[in-house]
């Protein structure tokens, strides 16, 4: 929050702002609940300041921290064309009764609060007053508890290495934990079940790339309503996040969007290095972003294949073709890092470890082979009537939508709004390259194609710049407190030797404080909230998925189409489920 | 006429035609996957025996021994009877269609390469191909699915649209033929080939024909992306394959009607000299005409429903019927 903001805000409402505080560059602005939604609507609406994006919601349980109250609620808050963000805190005063404390709905002013606010009432237990449907999302829905808050029993089976069956303690083994009755999920009110054919696409369906259940409400085959259904996937990374030290959560990263591992590494290892304050050198950003945009054209990649293959049925031709070039990236991988699929590439301070001799010129091959690639996949659709018909008109998303619901990545800025955070807020040296944002006006789900595949080719262009480029130099920082020594120095250094020791026994011990890190990922800003109590492991983990924001959008842009159209319009969002779940 | 040559020799044709036609519909599958694997840079079956080429027998010997899978709700007669209703008509067809040119005797008998040349053969095939939506519209019905039901109301209406292109297409056929006999309008073609006189009409019929198999572009009934497999859903097993029997026999069919119609069915270079090669001839065309299909599918992607219609409603219909109109003033002017 620039000082501007603050100042503003304590004008208008001199009672409503209980403190500011500032760390690592965040400002944070705690408001009173009362006046809470005076306070959004003023940010979001004077001119000065438009705070039009609600990044992301969340909330924070302080019972360890001995904080009161207990709970408080989170907003992110970024203003697209002013290049500034600011974060709100509302601390919910509650008697520790068995009512839930009780938030304002911000629904109203952003609509992407809307499955923000469910999150939170599912996961951490807070009502939110004028919220137009608040019912649980990711858990089902006669789950019991919140598992988010502190007090939530952690659960689990002890795992005995050994397969002696007869030994009494394996007793409980084979059964379930907790009592699992099949329970009939919940539609929203207003669908109309009498007179509409209900269809159920998904969880399990060939298109929807995942378990991802749409209840569709059809007359005929014009779609009236669409109620995406999540949660089939929910593995909790946050709470698993809240109980393991922070780079033993990279790995995790890579299976949320589990086609985008290195982008999610990147967000991850970013935010923490935020929370840290650590130089990262040159060379170790340079190689980041090499790998950050190969990933990005692998993710791109995969869409063009299963979209193309969604939208044309029998043709699995491109799908073989765009995914022959993604085993090229998944090959540079492995020879980076020896994992493909999820990467766990980078850490906190820099990289594992630095390329290999051979790595630029097998990125350098790729580069100049995929330029003609490209073409071909341009000459099988971006002229083919029967894929401009089934694409053009289909899925309109206009950009006031699209932001009002916080959808970002390719799908805004296919609305013309050229807003990439690579360009707005650069990070890992993104500035250091020249490369251009590619946008349409249409907003449809062609000009969503089109907006993907120039974006390939500007992920080329910074891929060929910062291999050309590359700075000589460490891989990783030389800050021992975060970054293990190379292993020629722990036998020559007794300080090396405790510094490995310390790290690899206790980790590193943030300050306490919270940070909140976006990088641009191939399908939206990820988003990574941290707060740390100062100890080895974060107090609070949470994630913006942003496959979980941009799913919102279906239903606006299935209403009136056709049930074909739906596939085209799940495929153009490029979800994944992994993503939106979490 | 005895009852040999009216009982006897039709039978054994039948019988003939039906086994040549469930080993074509196999090894179709076989060379379908093959093809398209190529154009997608894979390799296709190539592990059951030297280059997979008894993979279509070990996917029907899975398809047999699948489990029975009938699921509760549903209309237990019209559901084992839709399969057959489907598979039936594609097979029927050939009763009419002359695939080489030459007779011959066996046994003091006269064969002649069809197994009947019906004087309204144009009209029975148009009939038959009529039937095969009953089978499929059935199977989404009797299925209690609301995926099998969507793509059975969609496959009826597709079949029936297209119908009406390809019939008035078929009619300037038979304008210049002079006759509903598939051998007559064969022989009608023995100087030109009817694709050379009627090029129009050849792409209506081509694309109709696509259409009326479910080929992609106009995959439709099964619409996977979609509708998970239309209409076919519920159906597991050699139920399915019939199914998909059905489909490939139709596309073979669709190939041969093709050949028939436009391409001058068994007529080529040499053909009067060596009677043989009027078979050869006939299936070097048809085995290219399936190529075609082929080749759309691995390049094509799927048109939506709706735009399916206006195409053919909107577009193919009356571009068909100006066909017709001009081939016969054509025709009334030469003479």
């Amino acid at each position: 929050m620039s000082d501007t903001t603050f100042e503003k805000l304590r004008a208008q409402f001199p009672d409503a702002v209980l403190d500011v505080s500032e760390f690592r560059g965040d400002t944070t602005a705690t408001i009173t609940r009362e006046t809470f939604l005076d306070v959004a609507r003023f940010l979001r609406d004077e001119p000065d300041l438009q705070y039009d994006l609600l990044v992301d919601l969340t909330s924070i349980d302080r019972r360890d921290l001995g904080i009161e109250p207990r709970f408080v609620t989170v907003y992110e808050l970024y203003s697209i064309p002013k290049n500034h963000s600011a974060r709100l805190k509302v601390p919910l005063p509650w008697d520790n009764s068995t009512e839930m404390p009780q938030c304002p709905s911000v629904a109203a002013i952003w609509p992407t609060g809307n499955w923000h606010e469910r999150e939170v009432y599912d996961l951490m237990g807070i009502g939110f007053t004028g919220h137009p449907w608040l019912h649980r999302i990711l858990m089902p829905e006669n789950w019991v508890g919140h598992p988010l808050r502190k007090d939530y029993p952690l659960g689990g089976e002890p795992v005995y290495f050994s397969s002696d069956r007869d030994n009494p303690r394996f007793a409980h083994l084979g059964k379930p934990i907790m009592e699992g009755p099949s329970y009939p999920s919940k539609l929203p009110d207003d669908v109309d079940s009498e007179t509409h054919l209900v269809i159920n696409v998904g969880p399990q369906h060939p298109a929807t790339h995942g378990v991802l259940r749409l209840a569709v409400e059809l007359d005929g085959e014009r779609i009236v309503s669409v109620n995406p259904d999540i949660g089939y996937l929910h593995s909790g990374f946050e709470k698993t996040g809240e109980n393991k030290r922070y780079e033993k959560f990279i790995p995790y990263t890579d299976r949320m969007d589990y086609l985008a591992a290195m982008n999610n590494n990147l967000a991850y290892v970013l935010t923490v290095e935020k929370l840290l304050e650590v130089e990262i050198p040159p060379r170790a950003q340079y190689i980041r972003v090499i790998l950050a945009e190969l990933q990005r054209i692998a993710s791109h990649l995969f869409w063009i294949a299963t979209h193309a293959h969604d939208v044309s049925g029998t043709i699995h031709s491109l799908l073989m073709y765009a995914l022959r070039e993604r085993e090229r990236i998944l090959d540079i991988f492995e020879m980076f890092c020896g994992a493909r699929l999820t990467t766990s590439g980078m850490s906190v301070g820099g990289l594992r470890q630095d390329i290999p001799g051979a790595f630029p010129d097998a990125v350098r091959s790729f580069v100049s082979e995929f330029w003609k690639r490209l073409q071909d996949y341009e000459a099988m659709l971006t002229r083919n009537p029967i894929w401009l018909s089934r694409l053009k008109g289909v899925g309109i998303l206009r950009a006031e939508d699209a932001v009002a619901l916080g959808v970002t990545g390719p799908m805004l800025r296919a609305g013309g709004v050229p807003f990439d955070l690579r360009k707005a807020q650069p990070y890992s040296s993104y500035d250091h390259f020249d490369f251009d944002i590619p946008t349409a006006t249409e907003a449809d789900s062609y000009a969503r194609y089109q907006v993907r595949m120039r974006e390939m080719e500007q992920s080329l262009r910074i891929v060929e710049q910062a291999v050309n480029r590359l700075p000589e130099g460490p891989f990783c920082t030389d800050d021992r407190k975060v970054a293990p020594p190379p292993r020629s120095e722990i036998d020559l250094s007794m300080e090396s030797l405790i510094h490995h020791f310390k790290l690899y026994t206790e980790g590193y011990k943030p300050p306490v404080g919270e940070v909140y890190g976006m990088a641009e990922n191939p399908k939206g800003i990820l988003g990574f909230f941290l707060v740390s109590d100062g100890t080895a492991i974060p107090y609070r983990l949470h994630v913006r998925g942003p496959s979980f924001v941009n799913l919102q959008a279906t239903d606006l842009m299935a209403r009136g189409h056709l049930l074909s159209d739906l596939i085209t319009i799940i495929g153009t969002i490029d979800v994944v489920l992994g993503d939106v779940d979490r | 006429m005895d009852w040999i040559s009216l009982l006897l020799v039709p039978a054994i044709k039948s019988l003939v035609v039906v086994v040549a036609l469930l080993t074509g519909f196999a090894y179709l599958s076989y060379v379908e996957r093959k093809l398209v694997a190529r154009f997608q840079v894979r390799y296709g079956p190539n592990r059951a025996g030297p280059f997979g080429i008894l993979q279509p027998i070990s996917d029907a010997l899975k398809m047999v021994f699948k489990e029975e899978i009938v699921p509760l709700n549903v209309d237990h007669v019209v559901y084992l009877l839709s399969p057959a209703l489907t598979v039936m008509p594609a097979l029927v067809i050939w009763a009419v269609i002359p695939v080489s040119g030459a007779s011959f005797t066996l046994f003091g008998q006269t064969i002649t390469p069809y197994v009947s040349d019906v004087n309204v053969g144009l009209l029975y095939i148009l009939a038959i191909a009529s039937l095969a939506t009953y089978g499929i519209v059935l199977a989404g019905w009797s299925s209690n699915n609301k995926y099998s039901l969507l793509g059975a109301l969609r496959t009826s209406s597709q079949m029936l649209s297209y119908e009406l292109p390809m019939g008035i297409t078929l009619v300037s056929v038979l304008l210049i033929a002079g006759s509903l006999s598939l051998v007559d309008i064969v022989q009608a073609q023995r100087g030109v080939w009817f694709a050379l006189l009627q090029p129009i009409g050849f792409i209506i019929y081509f694309i109709c024909g696509l259409a009326e198999a479910g080929r992609s572009p106009f995959d439709l009934p099964e619409t996977e992306n979609e509708l998970v497999s239309g209409f076919a859903t519920e159906y597991g097993g050699i139920k399915f394959a019939l199914f998909f029997m059905g489909e490939y026999i139709h596309m073979i069919t669709i190939s041969a009607l093709a050949t028939t119609f436009f391409l001058g069915g068994w007529y080529g270079p040499f053909v009067n000299q060596i009677p043989v090669l009027g078979l050869v001839y006939f299936l070097i065309k048809v085995a290219f005409m399936i190529f075609l299909i082929v080749w759309i599918r691995a390049s094509l992607p799927r048109i939506r429903y709706d735009k399916l219609m206006h195409f053919c409603w909107k577009f193919l219909l009356p571009l068909s019927l100006l066909n017709l109109v001009v081939t016969a003033v054509v025709l009334v002017l030469v003479g």
